[in-house]
């Protein structure tokens, strides 16, 4: 990564939005006027109605879209005019789990997980430690050999979010980890991002499900047409 | 380190996941490295044998009379003149009888009644080296036809000259050949690697948004290209090495290939077979990398 480009932003932040907005043609406003920041090693809940702009405002911090105006930082760097290598090995440090999972359908469950690791060249013998270690948290120890396209819904999610978490990386987003999932399955997945986050992950999660995070003191904010409409407290 | 073993492992997956066409590929650049490679050994081989009958490869220059010595020494300079030659050597009359006699050997009794200048005089010239191209032949033997009191002139031209269409024939299948190796090398291995890069655009979407490098995304193609090359050379002079071996066997014994020794490729010029090959299969492979891998 070539240059830190804003020493004024405290080592503790690890996003940093300032206005920034996202157009979809023809004059859809998915996302206004965002001004955010979410610190290191924190635990960060994105809710909103569907179609409030959740998953866009996600996308925007993995640099899979570009904002139409205003500023990103991740980790103190413009994500959006870093390129090659350099976004490269961001990316390397940003786990996602996606809201349509994004599996590779004709490969294995644990072939999948283990890309995300493969890309920063770990060894064999760790990915397939680490692989097993996963499976075991989430209940899918079974499933190792199987390929991601015969799994159902919830399974599928549970290795999505698997394979954003595999790398350790030190930003992890996560796009509704519960939707398909039963209450027990869901305190497991719950359970994993809680340790990565005391592991020191920063965690972003967008989700519809309140009972995972009215029972947390972390910070909620609420989307609402693009727009942030609140940012409070769960009552713990 | 760790980066090679990571593409060397998604190299593995590649090929396995497209072998079919991979073998397709690879059946079509060793085919093609075949055929060119066996119009060329011809070719080099025609050559070597081409050299060695040039070898005494001389003109024979037919004289109306006998030349004097003052008329020897004009004619030799003519010729020096036009050009150098490695040799000039006169025969008179006397001569050619006596050589012809030697000839008949026991037989030369019906020479007896014959008169000892009824053979002509001549003068044999063997051309320099250098000189020996059917061109340069035929236009010293039209100025030696040119040349005042000579008769005839004769250096094997039937044999020359078809032996000389012979080799353009073979320049002309080497260079089709050759475009065609071009051709399938590079088209071949472009399309498969295409069709790989296009049949799995979202493992490689999937790849750039976990951080891939650009380098992880494109060496296992790169790698992919050269393998074939590779592959592809290797195996199409093994076969050519066999059809070799099968022809060296099968026509060995009296006819055409004793005029001249058969050889295999040297170890430079398979090196040099290969590396074509392995660069042409790159720079197929590296086509497709820049026109569907762009990141
Ligand atoms: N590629 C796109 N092209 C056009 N419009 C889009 C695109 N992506 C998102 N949108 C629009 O932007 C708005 C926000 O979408 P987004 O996916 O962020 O919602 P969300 O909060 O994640 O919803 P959900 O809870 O259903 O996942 C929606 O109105 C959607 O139609
Ligand atoms: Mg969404």
């Amino acid at each position: 990564m070539t240059e830190n480009n804003n020493r004024d932003i405290p080592k503790d932040t690890m996003i940093e939005m300032i206005k920034v907005g996202r157009n979809y043609p023809p004059d859809i406003q998915a996302l206004s006027d965002i001004s955010l920041t979410i610190e290191t090693g924190e635990m960060f809940f994105l809710i909103g109605k569907s179609g409030a702009g959740k998953t866009t405002l996600l996308k925007l911090i993995c640099n899979m879209e570009m904002p139409s105006n205003g500023l990103i930082e991740v980790a103190g760097y413009n994500i959006n005019t870093l390129k090659g290598k350099d976004l490269a090995l961001l990316r390397q440090r940003i786990g996602v789990a996606y809201q349509d999972f994004k599996l590779l359908g004709d490969r294995t469950v644990a072939e999948n997980i283990a890309i995300s690791m493969e890309v920063s060249y770990k060894k064999s013998r760790a990915i397939k430690h680490r692989v097993r270690d996963l499976l075991d948290q989430l209940q899918l120890s079974d499933k190792h050999d199987i390929l991601t396209g015969e799994l159902s819904r919830g399974e599928q999610q549970r290795v999505a979010l698997a394979r954003a978490v595999a790398n350790s990386p030190r930003l992890i987003l996560v796009d509704e980890p519960t939707g398909n999932l039963d209450a027990s399955t869901t305190e497991q997945v719950m359970e994993l991002l809680n340790r990565s986050n005391k592991a020191g992950a920063t965690i972003v999660i967008a989700t519809h499900d309140a009972s995972i995070y009215q029972g947390s003191n972390n910070r909620i904010m609420e989307l609402q047409n693009g727009k942030i409409h609140s940012v409070t407290r769960g009552n713990s | 380190m760790n980066f090679w073993i990571a593409v060397l492992r998604q190299t593995g997956r590649n090929l396995r996941q497209t072998w079919s066409s991979q073998f397709m590929t690879f059946l079509t650049v060793s085919l093609s490295v075949l055929i060119f490679a066996f119009f060329s050994l011809i070719y080099t081989n025609m050559l070597g044998a081409g050299d060695r009958l040039s070898d005494d490869l001389s003109l024979i220059v037919y004289l109306e009379d006998e030349p004097g010595p003052a008329m020897q020494e004009q004619l030799r300079r003519k010729i020096n003149n036009f050009d150098e030659v490695e040799s000039i050597h006169f025969i008179s009359q006397q001569t050619a009888f006596q050589r012809f006699a030697d000839q008949l050997g026991e037989d030369s009794d019906i020479l007896h009644d014959m008169p000892h200048d009824f053979l002509p005089a001549s003068i044999e010239i063997v051309p320099l080296k250098s000189l020996r191209g059917y061109n340069q032949i035929k236009l010293l033997s039209e100025y030696l036809a040119s040349l005042p009191g000579t008769e005839k002139i004769q250096y094997g031209q039937e044999w020359v000259e078809r032996f000389y269409h012979f080799m353009r024939l073979l320049t002309i299948v080497i260079i089709l050949s050759g475009t065609l190796l071009i051709l399938t090398a590079t088209f071949m291995v472009a399309y498969t690697i295409r069709l790989t890069i296009l049949g799995r655009q979202a493992e490689l979407e999937l790849l750039r948004l976990v951080g891939a490098t650009n380098n992880y995304i494109r060496a296992p193609f790169l790698i992919e290209g050269i393998l074939q090359g590779l592959m592809g050379s290797i195996i199409g002079l093994i076969a050519l090495y066999g059809l070799f071996r099968w022809i060296s066997v099968h026509f060995t014994g009296p006819g055409i290939l004793n005029l001249f020794q058969f050889d295999f490729f040297s170890p430079s010029i398979i090196l040099l077979i290969i590396l074509a090959s392995i660069s042409l299969c790159s720079i197929g492979s590296y086509s497709s990398i820049r026109k569907f891998l762009q990141i």
